[in-house]
């Protein structure tokens, strides 16, 4: 019994430096040097085959505050004009051949590839996760985060975050089986709005399309704050008049 | 007919994606280039583009079928016979500070036995003004696309029916005046949304909607509501009659959607034949309404099921008599060279009992796979539309793949079932082979050079 009881101390002792990190307020910073609160961005989603065959989506992207998001593809011709909302845990899809928005979830993928509407439609970490553990590990923090309601599409995730900038390196995405989904990696820091450095390229693959690569590029991000009307169902079929 | 089946083969073949090869190259980001493009696209006030279409198309015409007599009793095609579809689908947009327009325009040019056909349509054409972010009005043609249903909307009072074959392809709209104010609020309600509409009748305005000579006005209330799309809506006017609707849609579970719409129709009249051909005019208020489900699995199948109660179509036995008068109708011109009663039944086939679902009672299944075996934008789907009161369905076996940017391919072959006396047992086909190759395009480097 003493033997168990020193052993746990010690335990106790070695582990007592990595829970005194407040992994809550490296999170929000995380996201504060992701992306601003409120921003309109130009992205480009590059789905890289085994063969080397690539294809490209232009999107424009609004954020606004921590629940509210709409992405609308501008290119190719054949996606021109698909636009989706996120309000919360509501996602939309509007296709103008349809007409009409429909409900979709964030596991779905508007366009095929490895990257998902949750991916495309991120709102802040520190929104949908909460951090579990962090461990200090030489330059970087590891820092395993579990969602805050079952509506999130990545159960958990494990999360690699450069100590110097507070910026991700890595996150890895799991299923609630504990399946790894897809690992994202941060990478090409570059100055935005205002000359804040932020990563421009988010690069993920996956064990379930083994061989494939999808890239996700920030060509440019503004702050912009435009009116909460602007981000309804109603309003969806004219995103494009905001730009 | 060879060729047809050798076209067809060839274009099958397209369907084969390249096996994956796996390459060791890393594939290198550009951001310079891809800031040039952003910065071309970031200021453009306009677009212009759209898509061009080619689908040939198989017809197994089921001979002894109501429709197919009614259709070819003076010229009997061959069965199969072949029919090639052309499509050019234009549209375009422009936007000046509050002010935008938008139109979109479609041209078809058909051959099969009895030679070409072809025809131009303006699906939607208006202009909006947008003097707040709460406000906004479009005035002329639009499609209004009510209703949270996939493959029916009893709901959508101002649009043109779906084809629940293919219900997401685009519909011509009606000529409307529209305003719409929406709020956004903190709190269980998130959005509010009201549209009213002045929808005119007139010898050259929306002629087919109903009665001509009348204003008729529509309205719909949008609500989001403890995440729950909430949709009720009325429509009022002398060209139809009055009718009430609601519609909902909400996530019960990140991966299941659930939907309805609910409609009730006031004094809808209906005209019913018996089996001589004596008609009927009935009058009553009428309710329909839809249920239905979307599921996405762990492996990405989504399963769309949706019931579909049509309380303005006709019974079983009613459809039955129209289909005996067909049959005794084609007798008649087969003795005697008297197409009269085929005449008549042709006008009631336009009127109601040729609408793609003129029954009561259906479910709508689908079923559809995103990208096996690794292949990138291909997907396979069946899907299924079962007449619930006779027992006659089709079934329809899809493949979709993308083999390369704006290219669109997709494979079908609907199969159609049932007894004589049956809704798809009666209809023209008994199977369609189509196969349908769609090229997008934009225009926007033509009209830069322009302005």
């Amino acid at each position: 019994m003493k033997i168990a009881l020193f052993a746990l101390s010690v335990i106790l002792f070695f582990a007592t430096p990595a829970l005194s990190l407040d992994g809550g307020a490296i999170l929000k910073q995380v996201d504060k040097n992701l992306q601003p609160e409120s921003f309109e961005s130009y992205r480009k989603l590059i789905n890289i085959e085994p063969n080397g065959a690539k294809r490209e989506f232009l999107l424009y992207t609004l954020k606004k505050g921590n629940d509210k998001i709409v992405s609308l593809f501008l290119s190719p011709a054949s996606e021109k004009g698909r636009a989706t909302l996120r309000l919360g845990d509501n996602m939309w899809l509007y296709i103008p051949n349809v007409g009409k928005p429909v409900r979709i979830t964030s596991l779905q993928s508007v366009v095929g590839g490895v990257f998902n509407n949750a991916d495309i439609m991120r709102l802040d970490y520190n929104v949908e996760y909460d951090v579990q553990n962090i461990a200090d590990e030489k330059s970087e923090y590891v820092l395993d985060l579990k969602a805050k309601t079952g509506t999130v599409a990545y159960d958990k995730l494990k999360m690699w975050v450069d100590k110097k900038t507070v910026v991700p390196t890595k996150i890895e995405c799991y299923a609630a089986t504990g399946l790894l989904i897809k690992t994202l990696y941060f990478k090409e820091r570059k100055p935005f709005d205002e000359g804040v450095l932020r990563p421009s390229v988010i690069e993920t693959d996956s064990p379930l399309y083994k061989g494939y690569q999808s890239l996700l590029v920030y060509a440019g991000v503004k702050r912009r704050t435009v009116p909460n009307e602007d981000f309804t169902l109603e309003f969806l079929p004219r995103v494009e008049t905001l730009r | 007919m060879k060729n047809v089946f050798g076209t067809v083969f060839f274009l099958l073949l397209l369907f084969v994606p390249a096996l994956p090869i796996y390459s060791q190259d890393k594939y290198q980001v550009d951001l310079s280039e891809i800031e040039k493009e952003v910065q071309q696209v970031a200021s453009k006030p306009y677009h212009l583009g759209g898509f061009f279409e080619f689908q040939p198309t198989l017809l197994g015409i089921d001979q002894d079928s109501a429709f197919s007599r009614l259709k070819f009793y003076r010229k009997r095609p061959g069965s199969p016979f072949d029919q090639y579809n052309f499509r050019l689908r234009l549209e375009g947009s422009y936007t000046k500070d509050i002010f935008s327009a938008f139109f979109r325009s479609d041209t078809y040019v058909r051959n099969e036995f009895e030679g070409w056909q072809e025809g131009t349509k303006l699906f939607e054409g208006y202009v909006s003004l947008k003097p707040s972010p709460s406000f906004s009005l479009d005035a002329g043609k639009k499609t209004m696309k009510w209703g949270k249903g996939y493959a029916w909307s009893p709901v959508a009072f101002v649009d043109q029916p779906k084809n629940p074959e293919d219900p997401e392809e685009a519909l011509e709209g009606f000529t409307v005046l529209n305003a719409n104010y929406i709020r956004s609020f903190s709190g269980p309600l998130k959005t509010l949304g009201l549209t009213a509409a002045a929808i005119p009748v007139y010898e050259h305005v929306n002629a087919k909607f109903g009665e001509l000579n009348h204003t008729n006005f529509a309205s719909k209330l949008y609500l989001l509501l403890y995440d729950t799309d909430i949709d009720f809506m009325v429509f009022t006017g002398s060209s139809r009659t009055t009718r009430y609707g609601f519609d909902f849609s909400k996530n019960l579970t990140p991966t299941l959607e659930i939907h309805g719409e609910w409609a009730l129709i006031n004094n809808q009249k209906m005209m019913t034949i018996n089996s001589q051909g004596m008609g009927t005019m009935h009058q009553s208020d009428a309710i329909s309404y839809l249920l239905g489900l979307r599921y996405l699995t762990e492996k990405e199948t989504t399963y769309i099921l949706e019931y579909y109660r049509n309380g303005t179509g006709f019974s079983r036995e009613q459809f039955k008599d129209f289909v005996t008068f067909v049959d005794n109708s084609y007798k008649q011109f087969l003795n005697t060279g008297n197409d009269s009663g085929l005449v008549r039944g042709s006008r009631l086939a336009d009127g109601g009992y040729g609408k793609p679902n003129p029954m009561r009672d259906y479910l709508y299944f689908r079923a559809s796979q995103k990208e096996p075996f690794d292949i990138l934008y291909f997907t396979p789907a069946l899907t299924s539309i079962i007449n619930l009161h006779d027992g006659s369905l089709v079934v329809i076996p899809e493949l979709t793949y993308s083999p390369m940017t704006n290219l669109e391919l997709r494979f079908r072959t609907p199969v159609l079932m049932g007894r004589k006396g049956t809704e798809y047992g009666e209809k023209q086909n008994d199977y369609r082979v189509e196969f349908r190759l769609r090229y997008y395009f934009g225009l926007e480097s033509i009209l830069r050079s322009i302005f």
